[in-house]
């Protein structure tokens, strides 16, 4: 079965290995188990820019580990190469041709990947855990942007120990994303700010949180040019605000919907409401997908405001989600995000990462622009 | 649109108390909050049908209209749009609305919050497709393309390569943060709909400020926007907003420190600081615990735990209608986990002693330090370096000369024992050679 393209087929390709075809709830949706998942949960899920050939996902673990798969068209997955850290890696990120992979750990270095020669050099220095990396390239420099509970925000060249600028926010980098020339962070106590990458780095703009709960992960999304114009946030709180940076009319343009919470308007037990573990949108359709602690992935279309799909539960949480570069594949990982504390930790469960025909699904329910 | 005729200026919903512009809105609205079953998601028309429907259907009794407030929640009383409230409802609400007036003469530009997570509540929430928004999405799709090649004629994607002479310490700003920020700053701050100047302009675009004036013109009515008294934001502004002969405004309503940079380049004034910008006015439930919210109109909007006043280190993950699945610290999951002993930082073998070595977090003291780490601990895998490559030896194949290696001293252990059941992974070599594509 053919695990992209446009037909619909992603039947368990050719990696039964673990061998479960019945229906017990750690793979509900039947999608393709990738071979070799990492030992911890996964926090961090990456695809292969569009600059090379061929579709290659990284993940980081909290086993300390990046592993590197080839995924083949036939919907096989292969693991290609392991590096590693000496603390949990919370984030992992290609660079723009594909040739370096990023990472980004809790031993507060980040390291440079060379696939070619399978060596890593270490390229930053926080002093705290680094909890997100994304590469820049711009026009007149590249540079690799790390965001780390130290409170920084960082570019290092990566030829040089040193930073090329340091940036002070105000709390702790939770989550950020970068769509040259934008870049947003989210921190602790539910900052937000806006960068802008021209020329260089600067802070742009402090946004005051549309959310009432803690940043959790957030994805900024472009209009029909292709130029980014606002972002997604998730919370802790089953919530995501779609917010445009510019828009017309911020009242009506920016908004809010709740997501990742059980048993809708059963007004007998109290709603469960689960945090929003990560949010990525298809780079074709423009619509975007988001994880929870609930075990579930929903798809949404943010132009006309519904959701598209829901997925069935998971027995485990999903950590990350992303797509492929011509958004053909949606994997997302099934592990323990911590939620419900360390007693719910079990280090003999097995951890999930899942890939699935997103073609079809992810297309917009109608064309509003 | 509020029409007199209707019993009470504004529809608004009896179950929950809401205000809707539109009896239409309204009822979508009870269909899809109050009348929505359970368990298959029909949507019926009224409490009783709804009752009806999970007998029949289901064989099961509801007790209580969904979503609806305590002591609205009679399921037997026949209530379609606006029709069917009793009077002396009708009567209390008149006399509420009419103590909010008042009160909202002073709250009104907080208002405009309520919008952003109504949106979400009252119809333009994301529901199944077939009740998509209308009045929102009605709106937006008009303004965004018009506004998006307005400006493009005049800012080829490229301009931007024209901005580096004008800043060389100005970093460049987003599209309408033109340098000049005429003295408004007080007046504009209420200004939500306040639009950089460049607004409807790919957010992104360098090389604005010369641009200014063409998207300028394209505004309508906006001319007098200089005079539109700050505190009537909304009505004032027409739709397209913001830009004012001299664009924007700086912002003072946010922390200044980025502004210190933009030098004159300012903040594009809010847009999004208004929307949320007083929580807890138009959100008292947030503040406080349980039961009360559930008073509150916004039914399960308001629930769950109050962040914003409780900065302390923990939440209120419990309410009486629904729960926050997280631990109660307010902090970052990871970093919760990230202070367990087991995830503290190893240091690696083959003396480095550049990897810094202090665990991570407070907790859990400092572990002793292995060389070579083996696994000491469950779940700890051995690093593998890459059984792919042949470990590569020297490493620093990649920093061009000079540089020395952060001292990535590959732990060895070159063979993979880790795996517990993996039964011919295909982490065999074949695939790899050394140096090669991987």
């Amino acid at each position: 079965m053919s695990l992209f393209g446009t037909n619909t087929g992603f039947g368990s390709g050719g990696t039964g290995v673990f061998g479960n075809t019945t229906t017990d709830s750690h793979n509900p949706m039947k999608d393709v188990e990738v071979t070799s998942p990492p030992d911890d949960s996964i926090s961090c899920l990456a695809f292969s820019p569009p600059t090379m050939p061929g579709n290659f996902l990284i993940g980081g673990s909290w086993a300390n580990d990046v592993r590197c798969w080839e995924v083949q068209d036939n919907g096989q997955t292969v693991p290609k190469a392991q590096q590693m850290h000496t603390g949990p890696v919370l984030d992992v990120c290609w660079s723009d041709d594909g040739s370096k992979v990023f990472t980004a750990s809790c031993d507060k270095t980040a390291k440079m990947w060379d696939l070619n020669s399978n060596q890593t050099i270490q390229i930053a220095q926080h002093e705290g855990p680094i909890r997100t990396i994304h590469w820049i390239k711009a026009p007149n420099y590249s540079c690799v942007m790390t965001g780390s509970w130290d409170k920084t925000l960082k570019f290092w060249d990566t030829r040089s120990p040193n930073p090329m600028m340091s940036l002070q926010m105000p709390e702790r980098c939770y989550c950020a994303d970068v769509v040259y020339p934008m870049a947003v962070v989210a921190t602790a106590e539910r900052g937000l700010i806006v960068y802008q990458l021209e020329n260089q780095p600067s802070e742009f703009r402090r946004i005051e949180s549309p959310l009432k709960h803690q940043h959790r992960c957030v994805a900024i999304f472009k209009d029909k040019q292709s130029k980014p114009t606002g972002f997604a946030l998730g919370s802790i709180e089953g919530r995501v605000a779609i917010h445009y940076i510019n828009p017309p009319n911020p009242a009506k343009d920016n908004f809010t919907f709740k997501c990742h919470r059980s048993n809708g308007t059963n007004t007998a037990t109290p709603q469960d409401i689960y945090a929003v573990n990560a949010i990525s949108f298809h780079p074709v359709h423009g619509t975007l997908a988001t994880v929870g602690s609930d075990g579930r992935f929903s798809f949404w279309d943010k132009d006309a405001r519904t959701k598209l799909k829901t997925s069935e539960q998971l027995d485990q949480p999903i950590t990350a989600c992303c797509f492929n570069n011509n958004g053909n594949i949606f994997a997302y990982a099934s592990s323990y995000d911590w939620s419900k504390g360390h007693e719910y930790y079990n280090p003999q469960k097995k951890n999930y990462i899942f890939l699935r025909n997103a073609a079809e699904e992810l297309k917009p329910r109608n064309k509003k622009w | 649109m509020g029409r007199k005729k209707k019993k009470q200026l504004k529809p608004w919903c009896w179950y929950c108390n809401r205000d809707f512009d539109d009896e239409k809105i309204l009822i979508q609205h009870q269909k899809a909050k109050h009348f929505k079953c359970h368990i298959c998601h029909k949507k019926l028309y009224t409490g009783p049908g709804l009752a009806i429907h999970c007998m029949q259907v289901h064989k099961e009794t509801i007790d209580g209209v969904p979503n609806a407030i305590p002591g609205r929640i009679d399921i037997e009383l026949e209530i379609y749009g606006m029709e069917g409230i009793p009077e002396k409802d009708m009567e209390e609400r008149r006399r509420v609305l009419e103590q909010k007036t008042q009160d909202n003469q002073k709250k009104k530009q907080q208002d405009d919050s309520d919008e952003d997570d109504d949106d979400e509540e009252a119809g333009p929430s994301f529901q199944q497709p077939a009740t998509a928004v209308q009045p929102q999405a009605a709106y937006a799709p008009m303004t965004q393309p018009g506004m998006t090649p307005v400006p493009v004629p005049g800012m080829p994607p490229g301009s931007y390569s024209g901005m580096p002479p004008m800043m060389p310490g100005i970093p460049p700003m987003m599209p309408g943060m033109p340098p000049v920020m005429p003295g408004m700053p007080p007046g504009m701050m209420q200004m939500r709909g306040m639009m950089p100047p460049a607004h409807g302009m790919p957010p992104m675009m360098p090389g604005m400020p010369p641009g200014i004036p063409p998207p300028m013109g394209h505004h309508p009515g906006i001319p007098h926007m200089a005079q539109a008294p700050p505190s009537s934001t909304r009505p004032a502004v027409p739709a397209t907003t913001v830009p004012m002969p001299q664009p924007s405004v700086s912002k003072p309503l946010f922390p200044s420190a980025g502004q210190v940079q933009q030098a004159g380049s300012g903040v594009a004034v809010s847009s999004s600081a208004p929307t949320s910008a007083a929580p807890k006015p138009t959100f008292p439930a947030y503040t406080q615990s349980s039961a009360t919210a559930a008073a509150n109109s916004s039914s399960t909007v308001a629930k769950p735990g109050t962040p914003v006043t409780s900065k302390p280190a923990t939440l209120t993950t419990t309410s009486a209608t629904s729960k926050l699945i997280h631990p109660d610290e307010d902090i970052s999951l990871e970093e919760l986990r990230a202070q367990l002993p087991r995830y503290q930082c190893k240091v690696p073998s083959a003396g480095q002693a550049h990897v810094t070595s202090p665990p991570v977090a407070p907790m859990g003291g400092v572990l002793p330090h292995q060389q070579g780490i083996p696994a000491q601990q469950p779940g700890v895998r051995h690093p593998m370096q890459g059984p792919y490559g042949a470990p590569p030896q020297g490493v620093p194949g990649y920093v061009p000369g000079g540089m020395p290696p952060y001292g990535q001293a590959p732990p060895m252990v070159p063979s993979y024992q880790a795996a517990p059941p993996r039964p011919a992974l295909g982490m065999r070599p074949p695939v790899m050679s050394p140096g090669g594509r991987y």
